[in-house]
């Protein structure tokens, strides 16, 4: 192999890489007030200052937190079940994995198109209670999009991040059954018992990243909020994207602002999840496998 | 508690591997599964276990079927070659495991995790975490957590298998004496006939998905029922002949024999084969191999394709190039009807 072959292999990922931090250090010295094309050049924390004391600011980020726990939570669960369902059922490899895949790789887009045409009063779901005569009009189907539960949105994201879990926890959940799982139902421990005692707690580590990647980018997306989302309180995302595209191009200092916040408000989730993972190895309670 | 395979069959991936297994265990006893790798041993191990679900057949218990009792109703419990200890408990954690599965307070499991750490020699290693021990130790508390969980039959697949030679002989001690003092009805798969030869009451040969021979350790080695088994434990010579009237007549040799006529393949093994040097000797030394207790001679009858080997325990003043002559111990013949 030529010496320079290996330089030449890393070059796509380390333009990547170039590109994503030269576009966050951009958004965060913007955020700042810096931007010279529009003749702001003062550096200052005023915009910061102004977005948190913005009386929309909490309500934003109460929506965000709200989509975002709520619909990581549910996909953790129902994703560990499928996890377990298939390991259980012995479906850990071929057809069933490729479905899997393939709503994990549906644009979330799509997910919204979807979920217009399914949960709108107008949709398929409308529809067939009112044929099967379950509901009198349409007009009576609960309003699952567009309102202030965000139903709607948790469920788009529960589409694609339930089988995301499934997917990254499937290979450790099945190899963790196959050999401590089957030791286990040896020593006495019903399937149940087994999985309880022994399974799930050893696919934690694998089952808590799914959810840290999905919560942090549920907490940063803003296409199924934008798309199905209540017009007041907006998502975090939407309220950035909003300041964003303002006709009068100096308020781009307060989309980055709030993208600034959405950037710390992950990390800080992502330390939370790096202090409780350390502190349970200190203990010696988990075992990373993943 | 005595257990009974009949006619047992398993398939996996539409493979036939096992193929209608007969095996009587006796309650107490100790028997070996021995064969080499992928003959079937720790399917045989993991169908009774219930983990692999025989195609035809039945597994008797004491003399009820176990065939729809699920794995963790059956207490035939496998000591696994890979240890699987479960890594998120303490050692003490992992022999209460079973104990906890029966429902018994955290207390009483505890204190039973205590005692059994004892039988097994590693008092005071209960609050270990299994990644602070080593393989010998890890082996022992798994053997202590097969034993909490009060097994009917213990199954052993393996377990010496990755521990090293000094290990490997403490272990088998250890696991004599906690069978003699359980009488737990016990299993061993191993494809090392040393150990097979040296712990069981009887052994049960497996070649390809069968049983070849299910005998005592002497007779299997004794009196092999065809040339694998009898390779298995020890390689030598096959000479073609015919027994009649009593008499093995051979190309190369005649011996009286006391076996019903027919034709037979005589096995001499280096055991059986006495060599003295002799300057009209038939045959000549063509490597003699320091084999640390002993040496292994390989001879060559001059003029003729007849291959032997001979075991000298002495280094005597025999080297490679002698000529020498030799000497059959009858007693050591091992006679297979062709």
């Amino acid at each position: 192999m030529n010496k320079k072959t290996p330089y030449i292999l890393i070059m796509p990922i380390v333009l990547l890489g170039v590109l994503f931090i030269y576009g966050v250090a951009n958004g965060i010295i913007q955020s700042f007030g810096y931007i010279p094309a529009f003749n702001l050049r003062d550096l200052s924390l005023d915009y910061y200052i102004k977005v948190i004391k913005s009386p929309t600011f909490l309500d934003s980020l109460k929506v965000t937190l709200h989509i975002s726990l709520i619909s990581s939570i549910l996909a953790a669960v129902l994703g560990t079940i499928l996890t377990a369902a298939l390991v259980y059922t012995g479906h850990t490899e071929g057809k069933i994995i490729q479905v899997i895949k393939l709503a994990i790789l549906i644009p979330h887009t799509i997910v919204a198109l979807f979920s217009i045409s399914i949960l709108s009063q107008n949709g398929l779901l409308a529809r067939l209670l009112y044929k099967l005569g379950i509901i009198s009009t349409q007009g009576d189907f609960p309003l699952l999009l567009y309102t202030k539960n965000n139903i709607g949105i948790i469920l788009g994201y529960l589409w694609k991040e339930v089988p995301f879990v499934a997917y990254f926890s499937l290979s450790l959940m099945a190899s963790i059954n196959k050999t401590l799982g089957e030791a286990a139902e040896n020593l006495g421990a019903s399937r149940l018992k087994s999985f309880i005692h022994i399974t799930l707690p050893l696919s934690m580590p694998a089952i808590a990243k799914a959810f840290l990647i999905i919560l942090t980018f549920s907490f940063g997306a803003y296409d199924l909020p934008f798309l199905l989302g209540a017009t007041v309180p907006k998502a975090l995302p939407v309220q950035a994207h909003v300041e964003y595209i303002h006709p009068d191009l100096r308020h781009r200092p307060y989309a980055m602002a709030m993208n600034g916040l959405i950037l710390l408000i992950t990390w800080l989730m992502a330390g939370i999840y790096y202090l409780i993972s350390n502190r349970k190895k200190l203990k010696g309670g988990s075992h990373e496998r993943a | 508690m005595e257990l009974e395979l009949k006619n047992i069959s398993v398939t996996l991936s539409k493979k036939e591997i096992l193929k209608s297994i007969n095996l009587r265990v006796e309650d107490g006893e100790f028997i070996s599964l021995l064969g080499a790798s992928g003959c079937g041993k720790s399917t045989l191990l993991k169908t009774i276990a219930g983990i692999i679900k025989q195609r035809e057949g039945s597994i008797l218990l004491g003399g009820k079927a176990l065939d729809k009792v699920p794995p963790h109703k059956r207490r035939t419990v496998i000591v696994f070659q890979d240890f699987r200890l479960f890594p998120h408990m303490t050692v003490a954690e992992n022999i209460s495991f079973p104990l906890k599965m029966l429902g018994l307070h955290k207390d009483k499991c505890r204190e039973r995790a205590v005692e059994l750490l004892k039988k097994v020699k590693l008092e005071g290693f209960k609050d270990r975490h299994v990644d602070e021990i080593s393989g010998g130790q890890k082996q022992r508390v798994v053997l202590a957590r097969a034993l909490a969980a009060e097994p009917v039959v213990l199954l052993l697949d393996e377990p010496f298998s990755s521990l090293d030679i000094n290990l490997r002989k403490d272990m088998r001690e250890l696991v004599l004496d906690l069978q003699k003092e359980y009488k737990i009805t016990t299993i061993l798969v191993t494809h090392d006939k040393e150990e097979a030869l040296t712990m069981s009451d009887r052994i049960a040969f497996m070649h390809n998905g069968e049983i070849l021979q299910y005998d005592t350790p002497e007779n299997i080695f004794k009196n092999p029922v065809n040339t694998i088994v009898a390779d298995y434990f020890a390689e030598g010579t096959y000479i073609s002949g015919e027994i009649k009237g009593n008499r093995f007549i051979s190309r190369f040799f005649n011996v009286d024999i006391n076996r019903d006529d027919g034709k037979y393949k005589c096995l001499i093994r280096p055991s059986a084969l006495k060599v003295n040097k002799a300057e009209d000797g038939k045959f000549q030394v063509v490597a003699k191999i320091y084999q640390g207790d002993n040496y292994l001679l390989k001879i060559n009858k001059i003029n003729s394709s007849l291959k032997l080997e001979s075991i000298l325990n002495e280094p005597l003043d025999i080297k490679e190039g002698d000529k020498v002559s030799i000497e059959l111990d009858k007693d050591k013949l091992i006679f297979i009807p062709e």
